[in-house]
């Protein structure tokens, strides 16, 4: 690739868009092949090799100290920063540079304060400190509002302008065709075309990536009948004890699918626990099937019917270390079909792990193989086909396809499609705008735990949603 | 006076340059099945004992001819089977309870001080207790697993609801612990009568007497009966279930409706129990009914090791903490050799340190960097991929990635 | 007449708590170094065993005549078994758990074994305390609490800011935080991760090792058996007392050795109680360090708990756990 140009790394999920870039910084170590900058031939042992070649990445997911300040962070393992420093010097070192560069993120504050939109600003000024030439940017907009994301395609445009390569990974095809100057597509790890971007079509580029098209039709309708899922001017705590939720109100109906659009960290994920009750309220309630969930434990809300696909599947939603088959029942072992008294009732915990197995057509080993020896995707099947079964009534599906390839991400999404099909009510969150415009029948927008509008899927409008989910309040919002 | 990047520190460059330097690196190997990693704990055990044997063969010791009397000793005739069995009964004892709390990935290192208050407070109760001899042991074993488990309350509350790491507190008991023996051998309890070993009174019952056996009571049936127990506690009831959930991933244990810190309360709260129980098997053997200062000889010591070698599987257990009561003996046996009773420190250190690196042993593997030099199986995710095509160079090509030799 | 006593006390039992927890305040200081770049080394006890054997094999055996080159050595051993202890833990990523109780147990075993033919052999190479043209008497308390050894004044004032300064104003030690806090983050600039773990590690347990050399080169001063008796795990529990911040160490070393004094002074004094004798009291006493202790760590824990919220009295969050670049 040549200076001065913004190039798109396209490609689905596991198409080794991010293998390539972190081999490009020095993280990985490349089995074969050759790295040339400059015409020299480049071996990263480390990222500080890749960084002195002037190669610098901002990782998606981010690579900042969350307790150390602004300023420290942009400073850090530089050497170019003083030996012997206070803070003040590092605050005044950060606000020039930030001047020079034209970003602006107040240096004292500490990481954890931040947006994650200030947050990546942090980042990006960390890598240019360090007089980077390339700058790879991986999957930048997935944690920004749309706003956000011009304003990164600007500083992009202006940083090429300035005489600085730019690789952009990305899997949106819309950002593609918006900042790029040239085009790579990767399919499986191996390159499908490199060519300059004008003149190409997003279908074009959608061919290549995928290698097969394959639409899901999704039949939108509206639903009058009973409420499944009620909340009612709910407000709660995040973890670090700020408040998350504000007030919110918001009503699923059995056989539909609610979408719940906004940028990460606006209380998606508080909102999905406190509906689950793994969360406490500070004020209002929530009722499913006219059951009070604060006032149940757990276990009780899941009895009611209500299954939950967390956002953080390994974290939260499985045990790595355990067996698939103990996976398998993580969230109905008390029940009677697997229980009586304390006695666990291995043999038909086996039996459904095998049939939940091929129905979601995980590839293991067998159910005894443990569960962090599954790929990602695997894993992912096994919860949500897991937590789909649970939800007799309710389904709180937070980020379903986050991470999957189009494959599997089709599949997941139709085994939502047919729990709503089957009179379930679905509570679809997810930070891809695309694809709760796709699944939704009735689109709510978040924004700082405030539902800002609710939309049927025939009048939602993607600028106005995505005005919205920026906390641009627009007259005429259907309430 | 530093330097800004970690490879400008002198000493660290050089060590963390060791792995890097070389074309080998670890790799996580994507199965782990408990087969290998038990062999892999035992490997490492065995394999850091031959360590300890080479130097002390460099100091002049024959340590593996020692060792090899040692053995003939203990295996040779019935005193020595006794004597291996009669240390097992203790270092069991609390090496279950260790296992049980590992598999919660709690680390109770204080099962010496729970073994302690058991067994002083079944002193306690059978020195001031009249009746029958059965009804004080039944009493003696109560008050011997409540005070073991009262021993644990402090640490077990701490770690539960204030998230305080349990490994300093229960250590810590520990001191406190022998200072109470020693309080009442010398103190409180003392027994007045005896004028050269200073300890407590002794307690007039014992415990009866395992037939064909000269020393070893029932108390040996106590580990492998409480063994059985946690074994089908753990294959087949939701109360093994959520407590390997917790040690798995305690926020999946949450997810799941799990009461995660009422669990880790009473686990632990059983794990100071059955230590404590220990206790009072000790002291209800012929000849051990007094306590002094030098009651437990490092048993709790001993009972982490063996959970930590069976990879707290309670089976395991059983296998390893005879295999632990034989080294135990046969260090007895090489303090008649010229070998202070420390050594047996040192040999736990050694065997511990090469318990945790067989661990490591068994999930990972060397691999070498290159895919040409040795192409094997897929490595961590993406890493093993072979590096894409990418971009016909332009003209003022800065940086590319060439196809590798296809 | 209530108050000078009162200041008599302290004074007293600060002036005698200072040289008994010298000891817990270097192995405190050494752990603390390890636990900032996230290596959490459980081994503190063996390594004050270590450094004391080596010691006071290079006075007895080796006929060493200065006591700072008798501590280099002891500081040597015990480095030599903390690099052992972080090739195991970093490089193989092996459990910090484990292989920390292993350095325990055979540092203990290692240094007993060594110095079974050395017990109670007294140490004539010893630090000279340090006071100036004998301005005050002897007996004197304040010159009790001023005056000690030149390894004392390095524990408790040198250390401290020594360490305080480079972690919080230096750009090299504010890479040492990223790296205990967020491996990864100091690894994608440029830090390395493993080199500095390994080498905060053994120049932690040279620290500690140093602790051991004071105990036989100046407190006790000879060698007997078991010679840390808890310090290195009271040490690992001031760390935690002291949030990680190497001025607080200072208050938690005090306290421990407070509790130390106050059982020797009883115990010398015949102290008793109406309702214990004096040798009950003195058992009572001799408790009282662990327990005390452990009430200390509790407090930084309780403190967040009660709602008040104390941010930096939180533990490096990647503390104890192995970092692989290509992990995550």
């Amino acid at each position: 690739m040549s200076w001065s140009e913004v190039h798109a790394l396209v490609g689905e999920n596991g198409a080794g868009k991010t293998t390539l870039c972190n081999i490009l910084a020095g993280i990985y170590r490349a089995d074969a092949g050759r790295v040339i900058v400059d015409g020299a031939e480049r071996d990263f042992r480390s990222p500080a090799h890749a960084i002195d070649a002037g190669i610098g990445m901002v990782h998606q997911h981010f690579r900042l100290v969350e307790p150390m300040t602004v300023a420290e962070n942009i400073h850090l393992g530089w050497p170019e920063t003083p030996g012997v420093v206070s803070q003040r010097a590092l605050n005044e070192r950060a606000e020039r540079f930030m001047g020079e560069m034209g970003l602006h993120v107040d240096p004292t504050a500490r990481i954890w304060q931040l947006s994650v939109g200030e947050q990546q600003r942090v980042e990006i000024l960390r890598v240019l400190a360090r007089g980077a030439r390339v700058l790879i940017l991986d999957e930048p907009t997935a944690v920004l509002t749309a706003q956000e994301a011009e304003e990164l395609f600007a500083v992009v445009r202006e940083l090429a302008a300035g005489g600085l390569s730019v690789i952009f990974i990305t899997h949106k095809l819309r950002e593609v065709l918006a900042v790029s100057d040239r085009l790579t597509v990767l399919r499986h790890g191996v390159r499908e075309i490199t060519r300059p971007t004008e003149g190409a079509t997003a279908g074009e580029i959608a061919r290549l990536m995928t290698g097969e098209e394959r639409v899901l039709h999704v039949e939108h309708r509206t639903v009058t009948g009973d409420p499944a899922l009620e909340v009612r001017g709910v407000s709660a705590l995040n973890d670090r004890g700020i408040t998350a939720l504000h007030d919110l109100d918001l009503t699923v109906r059995s056989g539909e699918i609610v979408g719940i659009a906004g940028v990460s960290g606006n209380g998606q994920t508080e909102l999905a626990e406190v509906i689950s009750a793994l969360r406490g309220l500070e004020s209002g309630s929530i009722t499913v099937d006219g059951a009070e969930v604060a006032s149940l434990s757990v276990r009780a809300v899941t009895d009611l019917g209500v299954g939950h696909i967390p956002e953080d599947r390994i974290g939260m939603g499985m045990v790595a270390s355990a067996p698939v088959k103990d996976n398998a029942v993580l969230h109905s072992y008390w029940t009677p079909q697997f229980s009586r008294g304390l006695a666990l009732n291995r043999q038909s915990v086996i039996d459904f792990a095998k049939r939940l197995v091929a129905e979601a057509r995980v590839q293991t080993r067998s159910v005894f193989a443990t569960a962090g020896q599954l790929s990602g995707g695997n894993q992912q099947r096994l919860v949500a086909r897991r937590e789909a079964l649970v939800a007799d009534r309710l389904l709180v599906a937070a980020h379903p396809t986050r991470g999957l390839d189009v494959n599997a991400a089709q599949e997941v999404r139709s085994t939502i499609l047919d729990k709503r099909d089957s009179g379930c009510a679905v509570l679809l969150i997810s930070d891809d705008l695309d694809e709760v415009l796709l699944m939704s029948d009735r689109i709510a927008v978040i924004y700082e735990g405030r539902i800002m509008g609710v939309f049927d899927a025939a009048d939602a409008d993607r600028e106005r949603i995505g005005l919205l989910m920026g906390g641009h309040s627009i007259t005429g919002a259907v309430a | 006076m530093f330097r800004g990047r970690g490879s400008m520190t002198p000493l660290g460059s050089i060590a963390g340059a060791v792995l890097a330097a070389t074309p080998w690196r670890l790799e996580r190997r994507l199965e782990v099945d408990a087969k290998r990693a038990a062999l892999t704990r035992i490997g490492g055990a065995v394999g850091a004992m031959v360590v300890v044997g080479i130097l002390l063969l460099l100091t002049g010791r024959n340590a593996f001819w020692i060792f090899w009397q040692a053995l003939d000793a203990i295996f040779g005739r019935q005193r020595g089977i006794e004597g291996v069995a009669l240390r097992a009964i203790p270092i069991l004892m609390t090496a279950l309870g260790v296992a049980l709390s590992l598999r919660m990935k709690v680390w109770n290192i204080g099962s010496d001080g729970q073994f302690l208050m058991g067994a002083l407070a079944a002193v306690g109760v059978g020195i001031h207790m009249g009746g029958p001899g059965w009804l004080v042991l039944i009493v003696m074993a109560v008050a011997a697993t409540l005070a073991g488990a009262a021993w644990m309350l402090v640490p077990a509350l701490a770690r539960a609801y204030w998230d305080v790491n349990e490994i300093i507190t229960t250590l810590l008991l520990n001191f406190v612990a022998l200072q109470l023996v020693t309080w009442s051998a010398l103190g409180f309890w003392r027994d007045k009568e005896a004028a050269v070993i200073q300890s407590t009174r002794e307690v007039a019952h014992t415990l009866p007497g395992l037939p064909g056996a000269e020393s070893v009571t029932i108390a040996l049936l106590f580990p492998l009966v409480i063994a059985a127990a946690l074994w089908w506690v753990f294959r087949s009831t939701t109360i093994g279930y959520e407590i390997d959930t917790i040690g798995g991933n305690a926020r999946a244990a949450g997810f799941a409706g799990v009461a995660v810190r009422r669990r880790i309360l009473v686990v632990m709260l059983f794990t100071g129990a059955i230590a404590g129980l220990g206790g009072m098997l000790q002291l209800s053997a012929p000849g051990a009914q007094a306590m002094n200062a030098g009651f437990s000889a490092q048993f709790g010591l001993s009972g982490f090791i063996v959970a930590a070698l069976a990879g707290a599987s309670f089976w395991g257990v059983i296998g390893g903490g005879v295999f632990i009561a034989s080294m135990f003996y046969a260090g007895i046996v090489l303090q008649t050799k010229g070998l202070s009773v420390y050594i047996i420190f040192a040999i736990y250190g050694a065997i511990l340190t090469g318990i945790a690196l067989g661990e490591i042993a068994a999930r990972y593997r060397m691999v070498r960097r290159r895919a040409d030099a040795g192409a094997e199986a897929p490595g961590p995710p993406g890493a093993s991929e072979p590096s894409e095509a990418w971009g016909p160079s332009a003209p003022a090509a800065a940086a590319e990635v060439l196809e590798a030799g296809s | 007449m209530i108050l000078a006593i009162i200041e008599n006390a302290f004074l007293s039992l600060i002036g005698s708590a200072i040289p008994a927890s010298a000891v817990v305040m270097l192995a405190a200081t050494g752990a603390m170094l390890g636990e900032r770049v996230g290596v959490l080394n459980l081994g503190q006890e063996g390594l004050i065993g270590i450094g004391a054997v080596y010691s006071v094999i290079a006075v007895l055996s080796w006929g060493v005549e200065s006591p700072w080159l008798a501590m280099l050595i002891g500081m040597i051993a015990a480095a030599a078994a903390g690099l052992i202890f972080a090739v195991c833990v970093v490089a193989f990523r092996a459990s910090q758990v484990l292989v920390g109780l292993a350095l325990a147990l055979g540092g203990i075993g290692l240094s007993n074994q060594l110095g079974t033919n050395r017990n109670g052999t007294p140490i004539q190479t010893l630090f000279r305390e340090v006071n100036p043209g004998g301005v005050l008497d002897d007996n004197d308390l304040v010159s009790a609490f001023l005056f000690h050894d030149p390894v004392v004044y390095l524990a408790y004032i040198g250390l401290p800011v020594v360490l305080w300064f480079v972690l919080f104003r230096t750009r090299h030690g504010m890479n040492m935080r990223a790296v205990g806090e967020n491996p990864a983050a100091a690894d994608a600039v440029g830090v390395s991760v493993t080199g500095w773990r390994i080498f905060y590690s053994v120049l932690g347990a040279a620290l500690t090792g140093a602790g051991g050399a004071y105990m036989v080169l100046s407190f006790t001063p000879t060698w007997s058996p078991d010679i840390a008796r808890g310090r290195g795990w009271v040490a690992l529990a001031v760390v935690i007392f002291a949030g990680w911040r190497p001025g607080w160490a200072v208050a938690g070393a005090l306290l421990y050795g407070s509790m130390i004094s106050l059982d020797t002074t009883a115990q010398a004094r015949g102290w008793g109680l109406p309702f214990m004798g004096a040798s009950d009291l003195s058992f009572f006493l001799s408790m009282l360090p662990y327990v005390v202790t452990l009430v200390a760590i509790l407090i930084p824990a309780g403190a967040v708990k009660l709602g008040r919220r104390v941010r930096s009295t939180a533990a490096p969050a990647a503390l104890a756990i192995p970092y692989s670049r290509e992990e995550r």
